[in-house]
């Protein structure tokens, strides 16, 4: 499946490498500034087709390869747009091909102050009044908080014995009234992603902001999570390749071949491949319509922790002359063990789906 | 400990709790007040000797100080360090000495430069150093076949993951080099400077561990603190049995290798777990927790390679081994 889409990757290699210079991403990075321009352009072009699942998760890859704040943002777009395509009505997916050109700018909101590892024990309540839903509360980190036309936001609808059964999906118009977002700044890395603290006041919502059914919604956030992890895996594996990429250049260009260092270059070129196949493996499951969790959750888990690994090692072997672009590598890659789940919470769900059944 | 150095520790703590803020300190440098504070404390001049204005301690109480004050600032225990670790050892002795007067007092501002060596040659040095961490420096020591000391320069600044309190850049300089007449090379001061940095990886340790295990007991997930989570509670309490050994290798000064060799073997794990514990609010800069990440991997990388490798393999195997 990946293989027949050499050319496409290629294409999309070359557009990072051109578009992503080191002087862009130093600038946005420095200035946590959101790359309009390159996330319209990636999208308008067509370079990064949403179509395609396949192509998308070589396109994330490819780009953060090169610079994982400025590849994230240009693919982060789309984010939360599976939950239209899969449970939204008719209206609400007609967004969608908008957000495919990058006219339009989607995000989603489940973390909430209080917690984001224990989804089901989010507080913000859509209360419903009439044929109307009133939405009271907050969210935290919300990726594009600041800067998206809409957001999916899971809110509780009922209290349920079972607190999962009391959740619901909601397309947000963040125009609406009683819509606020803060931006959130000083982050370590990837930074030139928006992130925003949201509160909703008394955001009215009509019965066709409603996705899917009610008390189904954290059922479809973890349907999401299948395929979101996915392609967070997808950017944790570029970058990992973005890391070994500098060991290799700066190993060749100093003529280093300690026998130390050579099998650090293994190792860490081991991990990445093991990451790869993982990766790949996952997604090769959900695009064809039979995702694994536990397959998804190792690849998401273990690549996270192979950037990391990967980009420390980079800081280590390239050290005592330090590059900005590997510590920008270095700040960015912690981010893959914390979002779309923690590793934590991917140890959960690995555990939890290989001891069920027989 | 005794009495005093305990005295030295809480002293010295308290001080750093009420005067050093490292998201001000990085975000606005090392201000004037902070190095006129640090100075008349006596701590910017730990180790150098009272006929030039410092405080003459012992190397204990010095790697107590660059300890306490690095669980709140590292970049002020980095500029400390660059001080009383890496230039006075150099000038000790010989005709430049008397700089250090003006450098524990802070009115001047001193750096040790290790990567531009292959520039330096001649009587002039008239060209670009590249990477000097307390750029803005008065006072330079740049190494060619040895020692000397070059006039500061125009910084260009740079961004550096690492110490932001302090400034970071090239330096464009023209200025006469002056010969230092010293037997003292990078080398020695490195290696002497292996319990120095160990306890600024000790100060970042505990740091960042404080921070941890704090919130760990505070913030809940599922209904429970962190801490009640096994993977939670068994790698902090892991985590705070190695900096107590640590720290015991340091305070008793059992071996210097040792101490460096396993300090940096945990500083990194340790710094990134405790924001890991902190999930998302780690990520940011507010928490003041990933700021230990950084300074650990910059400590890490620059402090730590091969070279220290095959040190402690000497000291280890009583000869030369692992040279193929
Ligand atoms: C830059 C950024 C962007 C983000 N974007 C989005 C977004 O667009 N939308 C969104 O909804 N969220 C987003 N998030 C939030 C992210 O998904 C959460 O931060 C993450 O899920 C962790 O939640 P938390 O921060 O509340 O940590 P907590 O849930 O408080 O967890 C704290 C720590 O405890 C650990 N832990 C928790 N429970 C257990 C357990 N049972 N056993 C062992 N360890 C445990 C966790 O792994 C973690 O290390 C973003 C976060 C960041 C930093």
């Amino acid at each position: 499946m990946f293989d027949e889409l050499s050319d496409y990757r290629k294409k999309i290699r070359e557009f990072a490498l051109r578009e992503f210079t080191e002087e862009t991403s130093e600038r946005y990075d420095r200035n946590e500034e959101f790359p309009f321009e390159i996330a319209k352009k990636s999208l308008s072009l067509g370079m990064v087709d949403m179509e395609n699942p396949a192509k998308i998760l070589i396109a994330i890859e490819e780009m953060c390869r090169v610079d994982a704040g400025l590849g994230i943002s240009a693919t982060l777009p789309y984010f939360g747009g599976e939950v239209l395509f899969l449970f939204g009505n008719d209206k609400q997916k007609k967004i969608l091909n908008d957000v495919y050109h990058g006219k339009v700018m989607l995000s989603l909101g489940i973390t909430e102050p209080s917690g984001g590892s224990d989804v089901a024990g989010l507080k913000t309540f859509a209360k419903k009044s009439g044929n109307k839903y009133i939405l009271n509360g907050s969210k935290m980190f919300i990726s594009n908080g600041a800067i998206a036309d809409y957001m999916v936001v899971l809110a509780r609808t009922s209290e349920e014995e079972k607190r999962h059964h009391g959740l619901s999906t909601f397309l947000v118009n963040t125009k609406s009234r009683g819509f606020k977002a803060t931006k959130l700044e000083n982050k370590l890395g990837v930074r030139a992603t928006n992130t925003a603290e949201i509160e909703f006041n008394d955001v009215e919502l009509s019965e066709d902001d409603l996705i899917g059914e009610e008390g189904k919604g954290f059922y479809y956030i973890m349907t999401f999570f299948n395929i979101s992890r996915i392609y967070v895996a997808g950017q944790a594996l570029g970058i990992s390749e973005g890391a070994f990429d500098k060991i290799k250049g700066y190993v060749k260009t100093n003529n280093i071949t300690d026998e130390a260092t050579m099998f650090e270059v293994a190792d860490v070129s081991t991990r990445i491949e093991a990451a790869r196949q993982l990766t790949y493996n996952a997604a090769s499951y959900l695009f064809k319509y039979d995702p694994k969790p536990e397959l998804t959750s190792m690849a998401k888990a273990y690549a996270g922790e192979t950037a990391v690994y990967s980009s420390e090692k980079a800081m280590e072997i390239t050290g005592k002359s330090p590059d900005e672009s590997i510590q920008r590598i270095f700040r960015n890659a912690k981010i893959m063990e914390i979002w779309e789940g923690t590793s934590e919470v991917e140890k959960l769900v690995i555990s939890r789906q290989i001891l069920k059944g027989d | 400990m005794e009495d005093e150095y305990e005295l030295l520790r809480d002293t010295v703590k308290e001080f750093s709790e009420k005067n050093l803020d490292e998201k001000r300190i990085e975000t606005g440098g090392i201000v004037e007040n902070i190095i006129q504070n640090i100075a008349s404390q006596g701590f910017l001049g730990a180790k150098i000797p009272s006929k030039f204005g410092g405080s003459e301690l012992d190397e204990k109480s010095y790697n107590i100080i660059l300890r306490e004050i690095s669980k709140y600032s590292p970049s002020v225990a980095m500029k400390i360090f660059i001080l009383n670790s890496l230039y006075y050892p150099l000038v000790k002795n010989t005709e430049m000495e008397s700089t250090l007067s003006d450098a524990s007092s802070g009115k001047m501002n001193v750096s040790v430069d290790f990567l531009n060596k292959n520039k330096i040659e001649g009587e002039k040095f008239n060209g670009t150093l590249n990477d000097i961490l307390n750029a803005d420096s008065n006072n330079i020591i740049v190494f060619g076949k040895g020692p000397s000391l070059v006039n500061g320069g125009t910084v260009m600044e740079k961004d550096f993951m690492g110490f932001r309190g302090l400034k970071f850049g090239d330096i464009k300089i023209e200025s006469e080099l002056q010969h230092i007449n010293t037997k003292v090379t990078l080398n020695d001061i490195l290696e002497d400077s292996y319990n120095a940095i160990s306890s600024i990886n000790l100060g970042l340790i505990s740091g960042a561990l404080d921070k941890a295990m704090e919130y760990s007991t505070i913030r809940k997930a599922f209904d429970s603190p962190l801490s009640s989570y096994e993977p939670v509670a068994f790698n902090l309490s892991r985590m705070v049995s190695q900096k107590n050994i640590l720290e015991t290798i340091l305070n008793n000064n059992i071996d210097s290798y040792y101490a460096l060799n396993f300090s940096m073997n945990i500083l990194v794990e340790t710094t990134r777990y405790a924001l890991n514990v902190h999930g998302g609010y780690g990520y940011f800069g507010d928490f003041g927790v990933e700021k230990f990440y950084r300074d650990a991997m910059v400590m890490r990388s620059i402090f730590y390679g091969n070279s220290d490798l095959k040190k402690l393999s000497g000291h280890v195997y009583g000869n030369k081994v692992g040279f193929i």
